[in-house]
């Protein structure tokens, strides 16, 4: 009976892949491609793995090597819950099944894949580089196998355990936000090698040491021990490794026992009691009153509480920082690379009105004049300079520090406002005149269809905003290069400043009339997400 | 607002409306007056263009062809004062759904320009008999189907208007809430305000409207008080279905092996 389930089980799971992949053949090429980058990345660091073998800080690497790697385990339903649809056991609830084969069937389903056959090589390359001797590799074929059952019990103890937050709206957000981790979480681990590159493995070790109780490493650890010749802390690591696993499974099937006979999420979020009252009284009470104040209140509570305005905005915000900051800390930037913070934030301005979605239909209600377009899209610039302006100052003064190029900082300083300012009016013109949609669900920022429009409107604009802020690059550079202009560099503070105020009040008049005319228009446009 | 001239001028005047997406017509030339201080019903099965010609009255897709007046002021060229005098609760298009019930209020009144004061009292006002005080806190996107009905509807009333246009207002509606939408849009019609409102429930438009507009493939079929409507039919489901020329539509014996014991 239970095999059979098994059987079912890992057929539905080859199903559902197979006809994943027939739905598309972009979707059968993304596969085919990530499963050959997959094989050559596990290629590349079996290799490497085999080539510490010998090495004073193998078992080290290797240590730490599988940790990672379950960590990722951990961490990976949580993100990407559609990923796999076997995960989600309530939709096995109709069927009567008893949680031991249930737990039995899932387990071997989830061995089914890209992810389990890269940890199999990146662990039987782990073993490889610490076994030595006959015992050492007895244990390592026992080892492999349970390091595996341990991270794939603890992705299903994790899921199971989670699944109400992700099939919950919160779950969603945070899938949104998925991407922008493993972004951010891609660059500090690269910042994270580069400083071991200089600092050498042995400053790991201490690390080493402790992992190597911690299962699922400690029965990679194992091996190395066997090979050692200490049989008594081998045998102790492996049990410490099974006994995680059984301690996984026994949370997995109870979590799922409960899952299957307690009512579904709908019953309980409706009884749930309603929340506290949300704090917002200080934020409006200091924003300007009329249409300005509620428009900004609104910007600034969407930059926030939608996913993906925050996830725009979190990424524009890193990246803004990243590049002149890291080139200057690695002495390869120039302390003009500090405008990009300014630009990378203007670009919030473009497409503002597919940031609304739909609901853009309140704001169109509410604008019957060219004046409350005015005053709407001047409430939505004045939100994003109130994070923009401080945020583009800091990133330039910290360049300016790390460079230590102080006499420069005024001139940087007004061209960063110039550009944001450039940034802002061009940005007003194209949500007025090529406004798009932004998809809620999934990772895409275009809907299909539009997405020639979205390049004409950011690359067209940033084209155009790189032309507009010209008559202050021209005086940069003429003050630079002209005999006894360095004394006079500081003019381009106020003068940037002045000129970004100019042209962002002029692209907003030019903007105002142009949403006023077309409102239908966009509306239609940003309706498509 | 309501002026009283209520029963000799028309709330809305629609004359020659066309439109057009790609090949398909949704609305093939109507021509309609909607009397004011009425409860009005626009009727039609799924597609007969109700939605799209709401939108078109409302301002929020513009026509093909046609003019379109509401209280005397065209939609096109006179948006100030139409804006002001109008609510709307469209139907899929969504609302700002990350704030909360009272913030959403809160919001919507003042980009109408209503002091701030006054929209917060109207705010707790309308919470409370739409009966989302309890939820005022949560975000709009953890609202049901008929929580979020109820908020667009408290955010179309909020400004007082002389017309509110509600697109399917009750469908995914429970019935409790659609009696609380029901009590709140009959106690707005009594002091002379007009609300038209589209559905394809006709017993729903029969028990509510007094007025009715028939619509079926982009054009009006019939349009008067629902007496007129009906005629000689007994109801209104009835005189609808041989308006659109729906009826004696029977399964017949297609369908003989459904139903009894026999497998």
């Amino acid at each position: 009976m239970s095999t059979g389930l098994t059987s079912t089980v890992v057929r539905l799971k080859l199903s559902l892949l197979g006809n994943g992949l027939r739905q598309s053949a972009g979707r059968r090429a993304a596969y085919i491609a990530s499963l050959v980058v997959v094989l050559l990345f596990a290629a590349l660091q079996l290799i490497g793995l085999i080539a510490l073998r010998g090495n004073a800080h193998a078992a080290t690497v290797a240590v730490l090597a599988v940790m990672v790697m379950a960590l990722g385990w951990a961490v990976m339903p949580l993100f990407f819950p559609s990923g796999d649809e076997t995960l989600d056991p309530t939709r096995l609830v109709v069927l009567p099944l008893r949680p031991r084969p249930l737990v039995r069937a899932l387990l071997t389903a989830s061995l089914v894949g890209i992810g389990p056959l890269f940890t199999v090589c990146l662990f039987t390359g782990s073993v490889i580089s610490v076994a030595h001797g006959p015992a050492a590799y007895g244990t390592a074929v026992v080892a492999v196998a349970l390091a595996l059952l341990v991270c794939v019990a603890l992705a299903r103890a994790v899921a199971a355990a989670n699944i109400r937050l992700l099939t919950s709206r919160k779950g969603r957000d945070l899938a949104v936000l998925s991407g922008l981790v493993v972004a951010i979480g891609a660059q500090l681990v690269n910042f994270g090698a580069r400083q071991l590159g200089s600092a050498g493995l042995s400053q790991l070790d201490p690390v080493g040491e402790v992992l190597r109780w911690v299962p699922p490493a400690s029965a990679i650890a194992a091996v190395d021990s066997m090979g050692k010749g200490s049989y008594g802390t081998g045998a102790a690591q492996l049990t410490l490794s099974a006994a995680a696993l059984a301690g996984l499974l026994t949370l997995w099937s109870r979590t799922l026992t409960k899952l299957m006979t307690s009512p579904d999420q709908s019953t309980l979020q409706a009884a749930e009691p309603g929340p506290r009252q949300r704090g917002s009284a200080g934020l409006s009470r200091l924003l300007p009153p009329g249409r300005t104040g509620t428009v900004m209140e609104r910007s600034l509570r969407y930059v926030w509480r939608d996913p993906k305005t925050k996830a725009a905005w979190v990424t524009s915000l890193a990246i803004g920082l990243i590049v002149p900051v890291f080139n200057a800390l690695q002495g390869t930037g120039s302390i003009y690379f500090a405008c990009f913070a300014a630009g990378m934030l203007g670009i919030q301005m473009y497409n503002q009105f597919g940031q609304d979605t739909s609901a853009f239909w309140m704001v169109a209600m509410t604008i019957s004049s060219a004046r409350d377009a005015y005053t709407e899209l001047r409430g939505r610039a004045l939100a994003l300079l109130l994070i923009t302006l401080p945020y583009a100052t800091l990133v330039t003064v910290v360049t300016t520090a790390v460079l230590g190029a102080w006499p420069r900082l005024p001139e940087v300083l007004g061209l960063s406002y110039a550009l944001l300012g450039a940034m802002l009016a061009t940005g007003a013109w194209c949500s007025a005149r090529f406004p798009y949609s932004i998809p809620q669900e999934g990772y895409k920022n275009v809907a299909p269809g539009q997405t020639g429009l979205a390049w004409i409107s950011i690359f067209g604009g940033m084209i155009s905003a790189a032309l507009l802020s010209a008559p202050m690059i021209a005086a940069t550079i003429w003050l630079n290069v002209a005999a006894g202009g360095d004394a006079r560099t500081w003019l381009l503070l106020p003068a940037g400043a002045a000129y970004g105020a100019l042209i962002t009040l002029l692209g907003l008049r030019l903007a105002a009339p142009r949403t006023a005319r077309r409102l239908p228009e966009i509306l239609t446009a940003v309706s498509k997400g | 607002m309501n002026d009283g001239s209520g029963a000799g001028t028309a709330a809305v005047r629609v004359r020659g409306l066309w439109k057009r997406f790609g090949e398909q017509i949704a609305v093939a030339g109507i021509d309609l007056e909607l009397p004011a201080g009425r409860f009005i019903g626009l009727v039609g099965p799924n597609g007969a263009g109700k939605t799209t010609t709401l939108s078109m009255v409302t301002g929020l897709l513009r026509p093909d062809q046609g003019t379109v007046e509401v209280v005397g002021h065209d939609v096109w060229r006179d948006p100030v004062e139409v804006k002001a005098r109008i609510g709307v609760l469209p139907e899929g298009l969504r609302l700002f759904e990350r704030l909360s019930g009272r913030e959403l209020l809160a919001y919507t009144g003042r980009l109408r320009g209503l002091p701030g004061a006054e929209v917060d009292k109207r705010a707790t006002q309308l919470l409370d008999v739409l009966d989302l005080a309890g939820a005022q806190h949560k975000l709009v996107v953890d609202y049901s189907t008929g929580m979020r009905k109820k908020i667009g509807l408290a955010a179309a009333l909020l400004h007082n208007p002389e017309v509110l246009f509600l697109d399917e207002p009750f469908e995914g509606v429970d019935p409790v809430s659609a009696q609380t939408i029901r009590g709140v849009l009959e106690r707005y019609t009594a002091s002379g305000a007009t609300v038209v409102f589209s559905s394809h429930v006709m017993e729903l438009v029969e028990s509510l409207c007094d007025w009715v507009a028939v619509m079926a493939a982009g054009r009006i079929r019939a349009h008067g008080p629902i007496a007129e409507v009906r005629g000689s039919a007994p109801t209104l489901q009835q005189a609808f279905l041989e308006l659109v020329g729906a009826h004696g539509r029977t399964p017949g014996t297609n369908l003989d092996w459904l139903g009894g014991g026999t497998r």
